[in-house]
């Protein structure tokens, strides 16, 4: 079939070649148990799968078992009896899903029933609306009613109706013996067998403290010391010399074989070293010396090895007779000698040898005790090693005003790209002389961008930097002003480079004042348009000396200067001293440059109506009413007509108001709302604003169902509902339906909060109040789960966490949590309010102190909101308060709110 | 070592290279080349292969390459040598229980040698069993 050939090896096999085939061979069977059937070639590749089929055959099933018999006249009987019976069951079946639908389109859902009611429904008024009875206040009395017949009739033994439960035995037992019911498990549990629940109830409260730790220490930092480890891993390394024979004998060979390799002969009497043969060690090493005497590290190392005095002196005499041009052995050298005369005699030979080496020159200028050598000393090294700055900054420094003028110049000339020259020069001149600065930086950057060595942006601001702490103002503001250019293309446009200062001075804002303010004047002066940059440099300013400082006035004076338009500039100038009549001056002068601001003529109104001049703030509002302005000025209107006792302007103002803007703000409906006197007007002005702007706020359907509540909850429940379906996931709205159930039942609230949690997952007011809700022995767990949803930044849940802790009695875990809660934003008033609580109410050493200091961190977070904390603030009783009253104010008002027993 | 050796990649190669032996024993090592077994193998089979040149000729198999003989040699062990004499597969009594062929590697070089010599002179006398110089029975092995 296919020739036999000599030539195969690498060629292609031909095409439809069946291995083994051509040449008859045959496989075998070594062992049946793994080894395949004896079997042709021919027949391996396609039999396989018949193969497995018949193998896999079920030998109990009746079609092979039967497959081979006749179909004879019964068989054929039995399948027809079969197919009938079949058929039989497929007509019952069908029969019953016919039945199920037919009873479905006859019977219409209760909705189809209740459509013709609810479209009447449609014609009903508020005020039918309001006069509905209540189903489930009804059925409520009917069934209590009824329990209290129950109670009054003396026959209830015979009640058929009341419900009995059975009497446990061990109660009867107990009764019995004269004790009453033992419902405590027992400390001590004798059984072994029997589960230990204290024990596990302990383990539980271990773990969960551990995860409350592990939450709040999150944000600390886990740092090893680096360079300690790195020392003590050294030192073991050092002294984990395993075997000293070994290390002993492969040293040995080393120095034996390369006589002339100083690291050999290095390692080696290292090596004795540090097995303490110290005698050893120095013979190594001073036959090193013989061996290789050009070897520096060779010398240092016997000059180390050596005993300090005489020992090591004359080691390193002979070192220097053997190598005179090395620099680490001639200070190695002074360094042994024990007098300062010998020191300076050595270095002074050693410059002999070695003359241009920067290194022995400041030796042996720090070696001179007198400040006259030292500058004659200076002078000569200035002369023989003329690049090295250090030697001309250090001569410099020695020298009085004109002559270290002198040599900066001369410097300046030796070594024209090192910017440190010119830095010291602004430095001299800042100091002693009346140069201007300025104009020697702008020399620098100019010379220095000449001879191609300018620095880059980074080390300018580095330099600017050393300069502010070192205590040269002007010098730090020259560099500054002096790199503005650095780094920069020319197709950098002025917002960019505005931009990149602006950066660069919020960076060093904290580090470097000089530097910072510098930045921001370049940065202004690039971009004079933008508004940021100034509110920036002002913001600088302010931290620096203070908010009400003559600078800030300064910068900001400028700015409106430059831009006259920017409202939020003049409002800042105009807090920016303290008094009305600067003030008032600023915010005429503004309002001369801007006549159509609103945001100005409501400062000055907020202005004038804080120092008293009640009738001037009206008079401006009059006419930025008329003026036709927006909704926050009908808004200011209203709030100051209330303030002045004017109940009814007010009201006038905010409906006209809202009737002009009924859209735009909620506030507007709800300074009405609370305007009206009397509850019925309230609703109707609410109604009216949901059916306007049912989507505007939550707070108008907060308020529309804090009215009912005080009628009827169930109302209260529906306006809620409605709230609900209007603005989904609103925490704010899930909160007051829960604390609505919960003044009813608190399973009902349970429930209802867990549907809350599951729309708003992440909110930290539905979290805390689910851990207020939580029975005393899920508490923590509560905790547990509220700090992993809402985080652990969340004020609202580390003030819960923190009253927990309270509650146990364990006030400096407290006090961290609550210092917790007040960081994490310390704008949220409710925290500091339960921390102020939280202080009062102990009764330790300190406590006043405590207080006054928590008083001062409040007032100067000055908070605006939270839960409790903007209803005290806002109200009309506490107008004009300070921030402390409020906070006292607040805490009280807590005690309304639930409370962890 | 197996690039000293020359390999046969199909199923074709190794029939003709059976086939058209006609005076020397064909020695076929089956295996793959990265095997650590193989590689002591082929080390040994390599050494070995000039010596042997005048009456065995060998050659090697990637079974994971060629598999057309894998069923029926039952080429499951990572090294399996096989002997061939004019297309006929020389069984040798090696005490193991397994006459068809070597599965083990061979380390020593003059080992190899006599059981080749050992079954070319056999096969050369027209046997198709042929005894191994040396009984690899267990208690010998081990």
């Amino acid at each position: 079939m296919y020739p036999v050939t000599k030539d195969f090896l690498g060629k292609p096999a031909p095409p439809g070649y069946v291995a083994g085939l051509g040449r008859g061979a045959t496989g075998f069977t070594t062992r049946s148990d793994i080894g395949p059937a004896r079997e042709s070639a021919s027949t391996t590749s396609n039999s396989k799968a018949e193969d497995q089929g018949e193998r896999f055959k079920d030998a109990e099933n009746e079609e092979g078992l039967f497959s081979g018999l006749p179909y004879s006249a019964d068989d054929e009987e039995a399948d027809q009896v079969w197919t009938q019976i079949d058929a039989k069951m497929a007509q019952r079946r069908n029969g019953k899903r016919k039945d199920e639908s037919m009873a479905k389109s006859d019977q219409p859902a209760i909705e189809e029933h209740l459509r013709g009611a609810k479209r009447q429904l449609q014609t009903l008024t508020a005020d039918e609306w309001a006069s509905i009875p209540d189903v489930a206040q009804l059925a409520e009395t009917a069934a209590r009613a009824k329990r209290r017949r129950i109670a009054a009739d003396p026959r209830r033994g015979n009640n058929p109706g009341e419900r009995m439960v059975q009497v446990p035995d061990s109660a009867m037992v107990g009764v019995l013996t004269g004790g009453g019911m033992d419902e405590s498990i027992s400390a001590s549990v004798d059984d072994g067998a029997a589960t230990d629940l204290r024990a596990l109830g302990q383990a539980r409260d271990a773990v969960l403290r551990m995860k409350l730790d592990e939450a709040g220490q999150a944000t600390s930092l886990k740092s090893t010391d680096a360079a300690g480890y790195l020392t003590s891993l050294s030192s073991e390394a050092a002294l984990g010399i395993g075997d000293l024979a070994r290390a002993r004998k492969l040293l040995k060979s080393v120095t034996l074989a390369s006589p002339t390799h100083a690291a050999g002969w290095i390692a080696a009497a290292r090596l004795e070293e540090a097995a303490k043969k110290p005698a050893q060690a120095r013979a190594i090493i001073d036959e090193a010396c013989e061996r290789c005497p050009r070897s520096e590290d060779v010398w240092l190392e016997a000059a180390r090895l050596h005993p300090k005095g005489a020992a090591a002196r004359s080691v390193l005499s002979r070192a220097v007779r053997a190598l005179p041009q090395a620099v680490r052995v001639w200070v190695a050298a002074a360094d042994a000698e024990t007098s300062d005369t010998g020191r300076r005699r050595v270095l002074r030979r050693a410059l002999e040898h070695v003359p241009g080496s920067v290194a022995l020159w400041k030796a042996a200028v720090g070696a001179e005790p007198d400040a006259a050598d030292a500058r004659v000393l200076l002078a000569h090294a200035v002369e023989t090693v003329p690049h090295s700055v250090d030697l001309w900054l250090a001569l410099a420094r020695l020298e009085p005003y004109a002559t270290a003028q002198r040599v900066l110049n001369r410097a300046r000339r030796a070594v024209p790209t090192s910017a440190d020259v010119w830095i010291a020069a602004a430095r001299l001149e800042e100091q002693c002389g009346s140069g201007d600065v300025a104009l020697i930086l702008r020399k620098a950057a100019a010379s220095l961008r000449a001879n191609g060595a300018e620095p880059t942006r980074d080390a300018w601001l580095a330099l600017a930097q050393q300069a502010a702490a070192d205590g040269l103002p002007a010098t730090c503001r020259a560099i500054v002003a002096a790199s503005s250019d650095a780094g920069f293309d020319a197709d950098d446009t002025a917002a960019d480079r505005a931009a990149a200062y602006a950066a660069e001075a919020a960076r060093l804002a904290a580090s470097c004042y000089e530097a910072a303010r510098a930045l921001y004047a370049l940065a202004a002066e690039a971009a004079p348009g933008s508004v940021d940059v100034w509110m920036q440099a002002a913001a600088l300013e302010r931290a620096a000396h203070g908010p009400a400082s003559a600078r800030v006035a300064e910068v900001l004076e400028r700015a409106v200067q430059r831009l006259p338009q920017a409202e939020a500039l003049w409002l800042q100038l105009a807090d920016a001293a303290p008094g009305a009549d600067w003030g008032r001056g600023v915010l005429e002068r503004a309002f001369a440059a801007n006549p159509q601001s609103e945001a100005i003529v409501l400062a000055a109104v907020a202005l004038e109506a804080g120092a008293g001049q009640s009738a001037r703030a009206v008079a401006l509002l009059e006419r930025a009413v008329q003026a036709g302005g927006s909704a926050r000025v009908w808004l200011k209107a209203a709030a100051l007509h209330r303030r002045l006792g004017n109940a009814k302007a007010a009201l006038d103002a905010a409906r006209s108001g809202r009737e002009k803007f009924p859209a735009s703000s909620h506030k507007l409906w709800l300074l009405e709302a609370q305007l009206q006197g009397d509850a019925a007007a309230a609703r109707q002005t609410l109604a009216q604003a949901l059916a306007a702007a049912p989507r505007l706020s939550p707070e108008l359907w907060l308020a529309a169902a804090a009215l009912d509540a005080r009628a009827s909850v169930p109302r209260a429940r529906a306006v809620l509902e409605r709230a609900r379906v209007h603005i989904p996931r609103s925490p704010a709205l899930w909160l007051a339906a829960v604390r609505l159930e919960a003044s009813e039942s608190v399973p009902a609230a349970r429930a209802l909060l867990a549907r809350a949690l599951q729309e708003c997952p992440r909110a930290g007011c539905l979290w805390a109040e689910s851990v207020l809700m939580a029975e005393r022995p899920q508490r923590k767990a509560a905790s547990v789960d509220a700090l992993k949803n809402a985080g652990a930044q969340d004020p609202l849940v580390c003030a819960v966490v923190a009253r927990l802790f309270a509650a146990e009695r364990r006030p400096d875990k407290a006090r961290a949590w609550f210092g917790r809660a007040t960081a994490a934003d310390p704008d949220c008033g409710d925290a500091w309010a339960w921390w102020l609580r939280f202080e009062s109410s102990l009764d330790e050493d300190g406590k006043k102190e405590r207080v006054e200091k928590l008083e001062a961190a409040c007032e100067k977070a000055a908070p605006r909101h939270g839960q409790v904390w903007p209803t005290v603030a806002k109200s009309p009783d506490s107008d004009g308060l300070s921030t402390t009253r409020i906070l006292h104010l607040v805490a009280e008002a807590l005690a309304q709110t639930r409370q962890l027993t | 070592m197996s690039y000293f050796l020359p390999h046969l990649t199909n199923g074709w190669q190794v029939d003709m290279a059976i086939l058209s032996e006609e005076e020397r024993v064909v020695v076929m090592r089956f295996g793959t080349d990265w095997d650590d077994q193989c590689m002591v193998m082929d080390e040994t089979l390599s050494k070995v292969a000039e010596k042997v040149k005048n009456f065995a000729v060998i050659y090697v198999v990637d079974i994971t390459k060629v598999p057309d003989f894998n069923h029926m040699y039952e080429l499951y062990d990572p090294c399996t040598v096989m002997f061939f004499f004019r297309n006929k597969h020389i069984l040798i009594d090696l005490g193991t229980g397994n006459n068809n062929k070597i599965d083990w590697p061979i380390e020593d070089n003059q080992e190899l040698i006599d059981l080749i010599e050992t079954v070319y002179v056999g096969a050369k006398k027209g046997r198709g069993l042929v005894i191994s110089p040396k009984d690899y029975s267990t208690k010998y092995k081990y």
